[in-house]
């Protein structure tokens, strides 16, 4: 339905004096407006694959368009002035104040000063910041969040259609994190960016991305798909794995009890489980399964006991 | 003469040589600052030329000023020439030393993001590292000064001008009525020369750091 | 850390070997150029082989007579000024010391010659107070910064604060005394190149004849060889301070 915003086209890289690939060829399309998670564990090349799309690593081969545009056709300056970048350490400028790190862009690209003004103070509010009170403030002023909330603003300064985002909340904590991944969801549905985000963190893709890029070892692409397609359908053991236990669970969050249709009854086999099992472990597995009894084996099979779901349900509620 | 009656008595000539004191110094920290400053940046993507510069920088300082003036006098004659350019050899390397460690200093991650919003590398430098470095650069400036101030006393063995002149000429007449008063008015005006300028660098500190670096 | 520390930190990275063969090239280039030159009679008399050797060991003498003293001065005063009933007396002891770095060598050697009268020991005076600090500095530093918990754990031994001092805390401060020792060493063989001005000798003496008598050779063979004195005895300091440091540390 939408045009295609960035294209990667067996696009690699490997440092010099480094015996293999810190990015295996890699081919991927990213659409316009769509919000994509790269995922994997650390060292398996996705802060490689997003730098190489402003250009911060020269690629060794391969190709890269945006919009359209093969990057290398554009000045690797002009280009990263047109799309955004945030980065986990945010990286603002200390010797200028937040209004100053937010309109650097601008003030780059060579706009009036009411028009950088007018846009700073916009973007400040768009990120939850007052601008009267926070605009003079210098970097050193602010928590971890504020500051990250600066640095998305400083991102969207020059209005680009593409934002890099390398983890950009890995290192604030837990609350505030939550609090600002909700933020940042309302806000890209306000403004339909196109957006690369970088994690290591499986709750954080499945939260936030419209489409999610499994990365294995030397960033091979496992499996890009939707949340819900990947939690349903992990492609391999490597994707089981790396999801970890809970999948079954977390596919519920993905879903709207308006979503769901009646299914066809059906009977399905008791799932046998051991009296050590926690219940949390034993409800994700007849909901993986839907099942809904359970054998709790004991001693001897004279001692097996079993439970219906809702007997579980009943037996485990706090009340 | 006692000694206050001396220094009002010879107030004019003093100042003049505290002048020039003061100048010589600045000239030759000046020449050292344009040098330490630029080879820092020169050597950036030349790490082992870099650090031998420092060593050999470190090496000249070791070397006694008396004999770096000697080393000097027969190439460029007596008088301001030896002075300035022994002093200039000796400034360098702190000024070197800390524009490096300065840079260094530089958090990466401020760099990488201002490179990321398409900031030139000569915009970086101009508008990111070199303000961010200018703390420890404008430190090693200053103790470059104050080490200057001290040693342009010697310069006066070789004729060059400043306070130095004072201390000799009191070694000259030794035994004689003013001898004392004449020398010890160079020492102490060469301290209070010294105490005037590491005030001024606190001052131009305050002046000159980055707000947001100290808040 | 002072610029003289750093200095000896820098010199102390330079390939061990360089320094030594660069000075041992300027003697040879010294005395191969009085051999090729004609001498009139003041140079031939201030740059014949006894004189430069005479001036090599006064200059020697100063700079080891004076490090000596500075050692024994400025060690057991920083000993001193460390221990817990001294430690507020140590902060002002330092900044007077700190400002009196100031005082430009050759006016403490003038100030002294006037007020006292010249010659050697007044020379040794004037480079014993100048390279006073940075020992006294130096070990006040390296007694502090050892580990408090390991203090704490000699006394809990049951050592007397004395036998703490002699067995844990000197031999762990010793690479930051040694650091500031070389200073001082530095130091002297700098503003023993002045004695001559205060009637003790050493090679500043062949640079101070040679302006006076507008000699150049002389001025420039004076230079060369303080300057491989300088060098040599930074490089043996070098030598010696990593051959002393305690093994472990
Ligand atoms: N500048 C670099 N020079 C050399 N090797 C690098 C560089 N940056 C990353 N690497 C290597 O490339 C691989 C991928 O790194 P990276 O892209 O940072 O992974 P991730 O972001 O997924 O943790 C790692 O093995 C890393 O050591
Ligand atoms: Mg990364």
């Amino acid at each position: 339905m939408s045009d295609v915003m960035i294209r990667l086209d067996e696009v690699h890289k490997r440092y010099d004096g480094q015996a293999g690939d810190a990015v295996a060829p890699l081919s991927m399309e990213i659409r316009e407006g769509e919000f994509v998670v790269f995922v994997g564990p650390s060292g398996c090349g996705k802060t490689t694959t997003l730098r190489m799309i402003n250009r911060m690593v020269e690629p060794s081969g391969g190709r890269i368009w945006i919009d359209g545009r093969d990057v290398t056709d554009v000045d690797p300056d002009e280009l990263r002035k047109h799309i955004g970048y945030v980065i986990q350490q945010v990286g603002l400028i200390p010797h200028l104040t937040v209004a100053a790190n937010v309109g650097l862009v601008p003030k780059l690209l060579g706009w009036q000063r009411d028009r950088i003004e007018a846009r700073t103070a916009e973007l400040l509010d768009l990120v939850g910041l007052d601008p009267a009170a926070f605009g003079g403030r210098y970097p050193k002023q602010l928590s971890g969040g504020q500051q990250q909330r600066v640095g998305v603003a400083r991102a969207l300064a020059a209005d680009p259609p593409v934002m890099l985002m390398d983890e950009p909340f890995g290192a604030i904590d837990p609350i505030t994190r939550a609090r600002l991944q909700e933020e940042f969801l309302a806000l890209q549905r306000r403004i339909r960016k196109t957006i690369v985000f970088v994690t290591h963190d499986v709750d954080e893709a499945l939260r936030l991305g419209d489409r999610v890029a499994v990365f294995g070892e030397g960033s091979r692409l496992v499996q890009f798909d939707t949340p819900l397609g990947i939690l349903t359908n992990p492609a391999d053991d490597y994707v089981r794995d790396f999801l970890g236990s809970g999948a079954a669970v977390r596919r519920l969050g993905l879903l709207n009890v308006g979503d769901l249709r009646k299914p066809e009854p059906a009977d399905r086999l008791p799932l046998r489980v051991s009296s050590g099992d926690s219940v949390h472990s034993v409800l994700e597995r007849m909901l993986r399964d839907g099942a809904d009894r359970v054998i709790i084996e004991g001693e001897s099979t004279e001692d097996d006991r079993e439970l219906t779901l809702r007997e579980l349900l009943m037996a485990g509620s706090a009340r | 003469m006692p000694f206050h009656e001396y220094v009002l008595r010879n107030a004019h000539r003093i100042m003049f040589l505290a002048a020039q004191h003061v100048q010589l110094v600045l000239l030759s920290v000046a020449v050292a600052t344009a040098i330490g400053v630029g080879l820092a940046l020169a050597t950036e993507r030349a790490p082992r030329l870099r650090s031998w510069l420092l060593s050999t920088t470190g090496v000249l300082l070791t070397m006694p000023s008396f004999a770096l003036f000697g080393l000097l006098v027969p190439v460029l004659g007596l008088g301001l020439g030896p002075a300035v350019v022994a002093l200039t050899v000796y400034a360098i390397f702190p000024i070197l030393r800390n524009t490096v460690t300065g840079l260094e200093t530089v958090t990466p991650a401020v760099v990488d993001a201002a490179k990321g919003m398409g900031m030139r590398s000569g915009q970086r430098l101009r508008m990111v590292r070199l303000p961010l470095a200018w703390p420890v650069i404008l430190n090693g400036i200053r103790v470059s000064t104050i080490m200057l101030v001290a040693i342009a006393a010697i310069g006066a063995a070789v004729r060059g001008p400043g306070l130095g002149e004072l201390i000799f000429r009191g070694l000259a007449r030794i035994g004689g009525a003013n001898a004392l008063n004449e020398a010890l008015s160079g020492v102490l005006g060469i301290v209070v020369v010294a105490l005037l300028l590491d005030l001024s660098f606190v001052l131009i500190g305050r002046l000159t750091t980055p707000r947001g670096l100290h808040v | 850390m002072s610029t003289r520390d750093e200095v000896a930190n820098a010199t102390g990275e330079a390939k061990s070997w360089v320094l030594p063969v660069i000075a041992a090239a300027l003697v040879v280039i010294v005395f191969a150029s009085i051999n090729a030159r004609e001498l009139d009679s003041i140079e031939a008399r201030l740059l014949s082989g006894e004189e430069i050797l005479a001036r090599v060991g006064e200059h020697l003498r100063l700079v080891a007579i004076s490090t000596v003293a500075v050692i024994l001065l400025a060690v057991p005063l920083g000993v001193l000024l460390s221990r817990p009933g001294m430690r507020l007396l140590g902060a002002p002891v330092l900044a007077v010391a700190n400002a009196g770095q100031a005082i430009p060598s050759i006016g403490i050697l003038v100030l002294l010659a006037i007020l006292f009268g010249v010659g050697i020991w007044m020379a040794v005076i004037s480079l014993v107070l100048y390279a006073l600090l940075p020992v006294l500095r130096n070990t006040m530093v390296g007694l502090k910064q050892v580990d408090r918990a390991l203090i704490d754990a000699g006394r809990g031994m049951g050592m007397s604060a004395r036998q703490v001092l002699v067995t844990i805390e000197l031999p762990l401060a010793v690479p930051v005394m040694l650091a500031g020792i070389r200073v001082a060493l530095i130091l002297n063989v700098g503003v023993a190149t002045l004695a001559t001005y205060t009637n003790a000798g050493g090679l500043g003496s062949l640079i101070e004849s040679g302006i006076v008598f507008n000699r150049m050779p002389v001025v420039l063979a004076g230079s060369i060889l303080t300057v491989a004195l300088a060098l040599s005895v930074d490089w043996l300091a070098g030598v010696c301070e990593r051959g002393l440091r305690p093994r472990g540390i």
